[in-house]
């Protein structure tokens, strides 16, 4: 079923956004632009303590307030919502469940408590300062450590315990090669929690039709199918009488998956109330409640030879899942642990991870949700090279697969084939110059300055098909869907499951079905994220988009034209279409090896078929309709190799970041210019968890962090420039060779800066081993401070 | 996030305003630029019954020269201060300093009364108004009284401005030309309110000894503090190597930051000593230049 | 004390008369009362630069004003930079070098940078940084904004290539 890989006419050109004109304009629709008439403001209580209990909720005054139209709290929603209940049959992970708005207790500061409507968000506002609540203050567990020490506070009472989920595994015999080895290095990382910061909060608008029992819900998704599956199920309706619509939408990375509570409690309202309810979440509520990422530790063990081969790896993870579970807790501990030998040849491995509930807002995935993989594992390599007193490029050169060992099974059991982490790197090491980087900071120190170069190799798992999550025990599927409509005139649109959050869909998309179909992509047009429209697919989440939607539209389009070029070898009183191709929306023939036109186009094709059914070939039914699913390889996996060098200040503990360069192989690129929009885009989010951002929670559960002035996104002026090399190995099992991407610039990012920190500190004798790496904490670690 | 309902004024001169602060005693707040004071309000962390707009007030938006002294009027943005000739022939330094503030959007409509009746502690015109010692007029309802800025940061948000008052002005004594000058801020990400700043001003005698020396510091503590009682030391002494660091080593030992969990008070400490050895550098090497 | 005052506007050349609550920010009364949803609210306390428009021609964050602070200003908003469905040399510039991904940022950015390029025509790259620093982008890594941003500075110098 596969393409011959190369010369794609459609696919491959950087073509310019469709979406841009209207983005630049001011004429974009996104969430808050959507005009409901008549449309009430809902807002929330949210709770001043990391952990209490609600003892009682006075709602009175606050409905009298002016423009008040509802009030109500968590019994209430129990009402009219069922429970959020997460069981996925997953070995060792606890089953949690949450009600819509809690009713008992709160569990972080930010909670739920309460939810008003009103005419106006002013209004609105004004009301939720009427809500007396009486609390009843319990002792919070803000971390790992706290929450799993003996008698700690329970974050769920329903639970035994905070311990979310315990997996370990083992593969070989990493026991015994410590044994055996030379040496076993330690080495820790501590990753911190951070944010999306979506530029667009949270928000949606509930319409309830009343006469048609039917919801129409707006709202900013990544995943608008398994988010009407989702509502419906909560709200106890079919199906059939939720329409999602998501118009343009304001960044996602992540953040916008799950079913939230707030939309629930809209969606359910606006019923309720039977008048259209909307909701925009503002900054203070999406830092402290929308949901936050990433907050594990890890401890790896590596056995050595004396020349720094690794002989076998242990890992130990332990993870803050936060209050509230809209994930299976262990899945991103999971990937971390499945993926961690990347680019490496590791046999003996054995890794261990525990997650736990803390009174902190609930974590899920961000962009790269296994992000710190690739700083972990590039940064045992650089603890090996440490304590052996040996190059660290000698030693990931004689760790790392090399291209006559794909296909390559890692020892979780996960294949790698069509990657390419050798020639990657040696392209990284060759664009630095790593031994005049040498010399440059052997001469810099002498004058008392403090250059490091860090470096990252990264295996990034983009697409999971249906057959990865059978195989890791997760629930759902990773296959798409797709439809290719040639309209009466020769237009096309088309559709997939996918939703973008900025990816620039609408164009590399459009390139795909042209490709498919032999059409020029600007007669294609993309239409997404209406569930009435679009198929049913698992929409835009880990980097899937280019693979397996723009496999389906692919393969959609391919379909199209074999069914266009039965039709034109009709026409042309041809036996078969093998000698027919489209091209440009052209029929050419294949005549001595040449291919000329036939002298008819796609229009006369779709014409027909509309218009002139009776002249179809016998049998074949009138239209020019198409769908299909497709199913990816079980994984697909992008590389790349970061090289970042920085100027550390021991006077301030600042970091600068001088050069940056990075090559990276994603098989073939729809379109390379949105690729290197995404390799830029995942690599300054990467510097920025880096080095600047923090969700920061006292010891008392309160978090620090609520404004953009405390959660610190970087600037401009603290994001390099990149130099991107580009490499585009195919896949050989995809439609075109692509191999999805967009999260892998967050891994690479992380630990190339950490690694070249501790390039810089190792003069000080000194290792950061924990994010971020703000000036505070540099400047202390070189002072004798941790 | 949207602000409690208040009620809304727009007075057109200096006496008006004093008026309805006097009418409202206490249940007024002034705006000018708004861009500290309206995320406050948005947060609700103030709320006040009275809003006073005093961007009406455009004889306040100016900056002159008077008998030796540069007198910029309350209302006069960042932007202005931070590109305006005058200051720039003339307080070089509080332009440079001007110009760091926020970001390019915020020093349009952010003003200097206002950032000064605001006086976050880590904030640049509260720095450079101390180091310069720079009158700030105030009117009220008994007429207008000057107070000397290393007399009105009185705390973290607090001044010396009494209920019923309105800064119409800052007044600054003009440095001598040859005066070399520094400042020096680090913050975490460009635009943010500094960790520590440092501001220097160092005039040279002609035989080469400091004839002048004022720092000042921002972020240590809740207000600006001058550090003249220990630059007065320096007075007549060569602006050697051994001055700078032992100058440093005093200053440094002298500071005692409060602590805070993001940036701790040793930290803050390092940090200032690092600022006032790079900001004593560059002050005499202009003082240098302009003697040279 | 939450009546509603009735507000003259003049944006982007027309005047539009409103009433409003004298609290309601001016982001939300362009927002919502006159229809002009170009101007995006990113933050409301004016660290993202998402609603940034211009006033007398100078860039000012609209969820840092009341909209009654507005009358007897000129406001522009991103829905008058493209002139009769053109775009402006910045506008053309982000499109062409990808300067933009979500967009939500986008018409701040636009609005910051009109601005700007007429106060300087020829910025460094260290210049546009500095003043960009007040617009953030969670998208782009703000490279190709940078590059946009520089292009269209020549394009509207006029300079030969």
């Amino acid at each position: 079923m596969n393409a011959p890989h190369g010369d794609y006419v459609q696919v491959g050109k950087p073509l310019p956004r469709r979406e841009d004109r209207r983005l630049l304009t001011g004429s974009a629709r996104f969430l808050d632009d959507i005009a409901v008439p008549g449309a009430l403001h809902a807002a929330f209580l949210r709770s001043p303590h990391a952990h209490a209990r609600i003892l009682s909720i006075d709602v009175a005054s606050a409905a009298a307030m002016p423009g008040v139209v509802a009030v109500v709290t968590g019994r209430d929603l129990a009402k009219l919502t069922t429970p959020l209940v997460m069981a996925p049959p997953i070995e060792n992970l606890v089953p949690t469940e949450m009600t819509t708005l809690p009713i008992d207790k709160v569990r972080f500061q930010g909670d739920l408590v309460a939810c008003i409507v009103a005419k106006d968000r002013y209004l609105v506002e004004d009301a939720l300062e009427a809500i007396e609540v009486d609390y009843e203050v319990l002792r919070p567990v803000t971390n790992f450590a706290e929450a799993t020490a003996p008698n700690a506070p329970l974050v769920d009472d329903t639970l035994q315990s905070n311990l979310l989920a315990h997996q370990t595994f083992q593969q070989g015999d990493p026991a015994a090669r410590k044994r055996g080895a030379h040496a076993v290095v330690e080495a820790r990382f501590s990753q911190h929690r951070m944010t999306h910061v979506p530029i667009e909060t949270r928000g949606c608008a509930a319409v309830w039709d009343e006469g048609r029992e039917h919801l129409t819900f707006h709202i900013g998704n990544q995943v608008p199918h398994p988010l009407r599956t989702n509502l419906a199920r909560r709200m106890g309706l079919a199906e059939s009488q939720i329409t999602v619509i998501c118009p343009d939408v304001g960044g996602g990375f992540g953040q916008k998956i799950a079913l939230y509570r707030e939309e629930l409690t809209v969606a359910a309202l606006a019923r309720q109330l039977k008048r259209p309810v909307r909701w925009r979440e503002d900054r203070m509520e999406n830092l402290q409640a929308a949901s936050h990422a990433r907050e594990a530790d890890c401890v790896t063990r590596a056995s050595v030879d004396n020349e720094g081969r690794i002989l076998g790896l242990e890992l130990e993870i332990t993870e803050d899942f936060g209050a509230y579970c809209f994930y299976p807790g262990n899945y991103i501990a999971r990937v971390i642990a499945l993926i961690l030998s990347g680019p490496y040849r590791i046999s003996d491995y054995a890794y261990d991870l525990k997650v736990a509930l803390s009174n902190k807002c609930g974590v899920g995935p961000m962009r790269a949700p296994m992000a710190m993989t690739s700083w972990v594992m590039d940064g045992t390599i650089d603890a090996i090279a440490r304590q052996l007193g040996l190059d660290p490029v000698a030693v990931r050169r004689i760790n790392m697969l090399k291209p006559d060992e794909f296909p390559y099974t890692m020892p979780t059991g996960e294949v790698l084939e069509d990657i390419t982490p050798a020639p990657v790197f040696e392209a990284v090491i060759d664009a630095i110059g790593y031994d005049d980087f040498r010399r440059r900071q052997a001469e810099a120190r002498a004058h008392g300055r403090y250059l490091g170069l860090g470096l990252c190799s990264v295996v990034e798992s983009t697409t999971y098909g249906s057959r990865f999550y059978k195989f890791a025990g997760i629930a759902g599927s990773g296959h798409e869907a797709a439809w290719v409509r040639i309209e009466p005139s020769g237009a096309i649109n088309a559709s997939v499951g996918l939703m973008g959050t900025g990816q620039g869909y609408e164009t590399p998309l459009a390139q795909a079905v042209a490709e498919g179909l032999g059409v020029d992509a600007s007669r294609v047009r993309i239409l997404l994220g209406n569930t009435d429209v679009a198929p049913y697919g698992m929409g835009s989440r880990g980097a899937r988009g280019a693979t397996a939607g723009g496999g389906a539209l692919f393969l959609c389009g391919r379909k199209a034209q074999a069914h266009v070029l039965r039709i034109a070898a009709h026409i042309l009183n041809l036996n078969s279409a093998e000698e027919l191709r489209l091209r440009d929306g052209s029929v050419e023939r294949c005549l001595d090896g040449e291919w000329t036109a036939a002298g008819l186009g796609i229009e006369d094709v779709a014409r027909l078929a509309y218009l002139d059914p009776m002249a179809l070939p016998s049998g074949m039914d009138p239209g020019l309709d198409f769908s299909l699913t497709y199913d990816p390889p079980p994984m697909t996996y992008s590389n790349s190799a970061h090289a970042c060098e920085i100027e550390f200040d021991p006077g301030s503990g600042a970091v600068t970041i001088t050069r940056y360069v990075v090559a990276e192989d994603c098989g073939t690129a729809l379109n390379p210019m949105i690729v290197h929009g995404q390799q830029q885009g995942a690599i300054a989010m990467g510097l920025s968890g880096a080095l600047l951002e923090q969700v920061f929670y006292d010891a008392n559960g309160q978090n620090l962090s609520s404004t953009l002035a405390d959660y610190t996104v970087a600037t401009a002026c603290e994001i390099p420039n990149l130099e991107i090399i580009s490499m585009n190995t195919p896949n050989k099992r995809t439609p075109v060779g692509q191999k999805g991407m967009a999260e892998g610039g967050v891994m690479g990012a992380i630990g190339a800066i950490a690694n070249a920190v501790n390039d810089a500190l190792t003069p000080f004798g000194v290792v950061a081993d924990r994010q971020p790496l703000t000036a505070p904490y540099l400047h202390g670690l070189v002072n004798g401070r941790r | 996030m949207k602000p409690a309902a208040f009620e809304y004024h727009r007075p057109e001169s200096v006496d008006q305003v004093v008026a309805l602060l006097a009418q409202f005693d206490g249940e007024a707040q002034i705006i000018a630029g708004g861009q500290s004071l309206t995320p406050m309000l948005s947060f609700r962390m103030s709320r006040p019954a009275h809003l006073i707009d005093v961007n009406a007030l455009t004889s306040l938006d100016c900056i002159r020269v008077i008998d030796g002294v540069l007198e910029i009027g309350a209302l006069t943005r960042h932007h202005r201060i931070a590109t305006d000739p005058l200051v720039h022939a003339h307080c070089p330094l509080l332009a440079e300093a001007a110009g760091t503030i926020g970001h390019y959007a915020i020093r349009q409509r952010g003003t200097i009364g206002g950032s000064l009746a605001h006086a976050d502690p880590s904030a640049q015109l509260p720095l450079i108004t101390t180091l310069l010692n720079a009158e700030i007029v105030l009117a009220g309802r008994n007429g207008q009284r000057a107070v000397p800025a290393r007399g009105f940061f009185l705390g973290s948000l607090d001044t010396a401005i009494e209920p019923g008052e309105i800064i119409v002005c800052v007044r600054i004594r003009i440095p001598a030309v040859d005066a070399g000058w520094s400042f020096e801020l680090f913050s975490q990400r460009r635009g943010d309110f500094a960790i520590v700043a440092v501001a220097v001003l160092l005039l040279l005698g002609e035989t080469g000894k400091v004839e002048r020396l004022s720092i000042a510091i921002a972020g240590i503590g809740p207000t600006p503090l001058s550090m003249d009682n220990v630059s007065q030391a320096s007075l007549g002494r060569m602006p050697d190597a051994a001055w700078q660091s032992e100058l440093v080593t005093t200053l440094g030992d002298s500071l005692e930051p409060d602590d805070n969990p993001k940036f701790p008070a040793l930290y803050r400490k390092d940090l200032a000593r690092n600022l006032l050895t790079r900001a004593l550098a560059s002050a005499l090497s202009r003082a240098e230049r302009s003697r040279a | 004390m939450s009546d509603p005052v009735l507000i003259r506007l003049a944006v982007n050349g027309d005047t539009h008369t409103a009433a409003v609550p004298a609290r309601k920010l001016l982001s939300d009364v362009l927002r919502e009362d006159l229809g002009l949803t170009g101007t995006h609210v990113g933050c409301e306390h004016g660290v993202c630069g998402a609603c940034t428009i211009l006033l007398d021609g100078r860039p000012a964050r609209s969820c840092l004003m009341f909209a009654v602070q507005a009358e007897g200003h000129q406001i522009t908003t991103i829905e008058s930079v493209a002139v009769n469905g053109s775009l402006s040399p910045l506008q053309q510039a982000l499109h062409e070098q990808h300067g933009l991904q979500c967009g939500f940022c986008t018409p701040g950015i636009v609005m910051t940078f009109e601005a700007y390029l007429r106060e300087n025509g020829s910025p460094t790259e260290a210049e546009v940084r500095d003043v960009l620093s007040g617009n953030l982008c969670r998208c782009t890594g703000y490279q190709n904004i940078v590059a946009a941003i520089l292009s269209a500075a020549e394009a509207m110098r006029g300079d030969e290539p």
